[in-house]
């Protein structure tokens, strides 16, 4: 096999898996904090794809400023789900999962009787190619891939180093104990779902130019981030990094080998390994 | 994953139902019920919505006439639609609430090989007329009688249209084929590589992707690696037709494109941009600004645009022309009883929006429930859908 095709699938591969790891980090940061496994996390992400296209195609917003306001815009969608329904599930993992059905039922339901059924585009902010010998990177692609890792870099230095990020990381260690030392935990979990759903909300709209946007394009971004946080480890965010780039590189050159039906199958049979040999994932804690 | 997709697709049938008033079982002795299936969410929806709005248009215009005078009755249609999803499972569910729950025993429209064979499953043991636009293979067959196809499918469309190509653009040599991973595509892609081999054209690839793909990046870089002159997106719906083209360009690919599934090239430049979709050759296309078509296709174009601000496809077009024919065939028959409106479909003729009704496809399908008219190909030149040649089905050929 040529080294420039594996080059080029390892690529194709991770090119989409760190879009992905945002949307696994967001949905772990609010695991940690909350303790609520979100399945409506999908939605997050098309209601960025969607803001994206509003923000973007419809209202002629440049790119930069477009991608701002859908992390803002979803990061307030996520506080007010928070505040109006998760803040009281804390902890009840059971009954949120059941609640973050049901609001996975309403977004997507919504969002068809509101935008339509039809794929929506949005209009790329940077075309043209660049080649390297015989791989090829489209200039959009990279574009996203640098903004997402600019972002994955940004939620590091954002929970290491800001006050508000280490409240969260308190919290998320031993809400209880965070109390005691004064930490406002009903604000900080509010900022911490909000930040997770920004995070879904950006991959949404970093991803609405390369692919169309439509109100069910939550589903499978949502999967691989389980896919993504189980192989990872539940709750840890270099977990969900590492567990991003394996998938990513197992699918993509997967791809090489076998069926696109197939492939799909690769994450999975992941999921099961780690469950059955490393049941807290990679990086997950004891 | 499961949980997810089955309480999305509780949700969007609750949804559907709630619209359209299904779940209500319609009392009143005057009211024919006429179901449609399609999928109306997802990366076909675009198919499910031009079902939905030929039907719609049709069941307006014979209620605004009065309604239907069948015998000494006179009916007014009510239309109950269900979206499945294009998912086979969705499909028996959707089916079973039109016949049991909804009373249905006409079901004018369905989108997408394998829903339709779900769908038969249950429409034929229980006699009820089924047309759809559905392009697999055994959707037709001696053994489901009831069963119509309103529009010329991959069968009908490959042979002339690589022939076509081949004698217009003799550079192309290579071509390489990529589908859905399901009825529909298989059996698109096996009638286009039919075609391809008859025809003496080399088959660079034979490729298939699961519905709902939204990065082909991985599945291009192998058809790529292939050097085809020409890929055909040949049965993937407008949205995923579009990123696979687009996509296509961003890695490099310059050569000819063809859609033989392509039934709205319009849909395709809207999801490609206008860049990716230059050159893209459409032979399934029914272009109703054209000049291939004949007045009462342009005038339905001309109703559906001023109605819903989109130009229809042949989809839209087809499923139209199928309410026609049933109810005109109800009529005949002066019964709304499926055996006898059946008796009469398959010996009377029909006026339609194609023209004359002409039933084939025996030959392929050892039944003669194929609708057959001429098909014209079309070509997307600067953002703009443009006829370049019509041809003749082989079947067609014959009548």
């Amino acid at each position: 096999m040529p080294i420039e095709l594996l080059i080029q699938a390892l690529l194709n591969g991770f090119g989409l898996a760190v879009v992905y790891i945002l949307v696994a980090l967001g949905l772990t940061l609010i695991f940690s904090i909350l303790e609520v496994i979100n399945f409506a996390h999908g939605e997050f992400y098309m209601l960025g794809g969607f803001a994206a296209y509003y923000l973007s195609a419809v209202g002629g917003l440049n790119y930069v400023a477009t991608l701002v306001l859908a992390m803002l815009l979803v990061g307030l969608a996520g506080v007010v789900a928070e505040r109006l329904v998760f803040r009281h599930l804390r902890g009840k993992t059971l009954n949120a999962f059941i609640v973050s059905l049901g609001l996975l039922w309403v977004l997507q339901a919504t969002a068809q009787l509101s935008f339509g059924v039809l794929d929506k585009s949005v209009p790329s902010a940077v075309s043209g190619i660049v080649r390297l010998g015989g791989v090829i990177v489209s200039r959009e692609r990279m574009f996203v891939i640098l903004t997402a890792v600019a972002l994955i870099v940004g939620l590091y230095l954002f929970l290491k180093f800001t006050r508000i990020g280490q409240a969260m990381r308190a919290v998320a260690q031993d809400a209880e104990a965070a109390a005691l030392q004064g930490v406002n935990i009903e604000l900080t979990s509010a900022l911490g779902f909000g930040l997770g759903c920004a995070l879904a909300g950006a991959a949404g709209a970093l991803l609405a130019p390369i692919f169309a946007v439509s109100p069910t394009m939550g589903a499978l971004p949502v999967v691989k981030a389980f896919i993504i946080i189980i192989v990872g480890g539940m709750g840890s965010l270099p977990g969900a990094v590492l567990g991003g780039l394996l998938l990513g590189a197992v699918e993509g050159v997967g791809t090489l080998f076998m069926s696109s039906a197939a492939v799909n199958i690769l994450g999975f049979l992941m999921v099961i390994a780690i469950l059955l040999l490393r049941p807290r994932g990679l990086l997950g804690a004891a | 994953m499961r949980m997810h997709r089955s309480i999305a697709t509780l949700a969007t049938l609750a949804f559907a139902a709630a619209l359209s008033g299904g779940g209500a079982v319609q009392a009143e002795d005057k009211t024919l019920t006429i179901g449609l299936l399609g999928p109306l969410s997802g990366g076909a929806a675009s198919y499910g919505v031009e079902l939905m709005r030929g039907a719609e248009l049709r069941v307006e215009e014979i209620n605004k006439g009065g309604g239907l005078k069948v015998g000494a009755d006179i009916y007014r249609i009510k239309l109950v639609s269900y979206d499945h999803k294009a998912q086979a499972a969705d499909t028996a569910t959707a089916t079973n609430k039109l016949i049991f729950q909804d009373k249905v025993k006409y079901i004018i429209g369905n989108a997408v090989g394998a829903t339709c064979n779900a769908a038969q499953t249950i429409t034929e043991p229980n006699k009820v007329m089924f047309a759809f636009v559905c392009w697999g293979t055994n959707n037709l067959a001696p053994e489901k009688p009831y069963s119509f196809r309103s529009m010329l499918s991959q069968w009908e469309l490959a042979e002339p249209f690589y022939r076509w190509v081949k004698e217009n653009h003799p550079t192309i040599k290579r071509v390489a084929a990529i589908s859905p991973n399901d009825t529909s595509g298989k059996d698109t892609n096996t009638a286009v590589v039919k075609a391809l081999k008859a025809l003496g054209f080399e088959v660079a690839a034979d490729e298939y992707y699961e519905r709902g793909t939204k990065d082909f990046y991985p599945v291009l870089t192998k058809i790529l690696a292939q050097k085809p002159d020409m890929i055909d997106v040949a049965a993937a719906p407008p949205g995923e037709a579009g990123l696979i083209l687009k996509q296509a360009m961003e890695l490099g690919f310059k050569g000819a494109k063809g859609w033989t599934a392509g039934i709205n090239p319009f849909t395709i430049i809207s999801v490609a941009g206008p860049e990716a979709a230059e050159g893209v050759w459409s032979p399934a296309n029914i272009n109703v600004k054209g000049d291939h078509v004949s007045p009462a296709v342009r005038k339905f174009g001309e109703t559906y645009e001023k109605r819903y601000g989109e130009v229809p496809g042949a989809i839209a077009v087809a499923n139209y022309a199928a309410f026609d024919v049933f109810t005109q065939a109800m009529q005949k028959a002066g019964s709304i009883d499926t055996d006898r409106v059946l008796a009469v479909i398959t010996k009377e003729q029909f006026q339609t929006v194609w023209g004359p009704l002409a039933l084939g496809g025996k030959e392929t399908y050892g039944i003669d429930r194929q609708f057959l008219y001429p098909l014209v190909i079309s070509e997307v030149r600067q953002g703009k859908v443009v006829d370049i040649a019509q041809v003749l089905p082989a079947a067609l050929k014959k009548k």
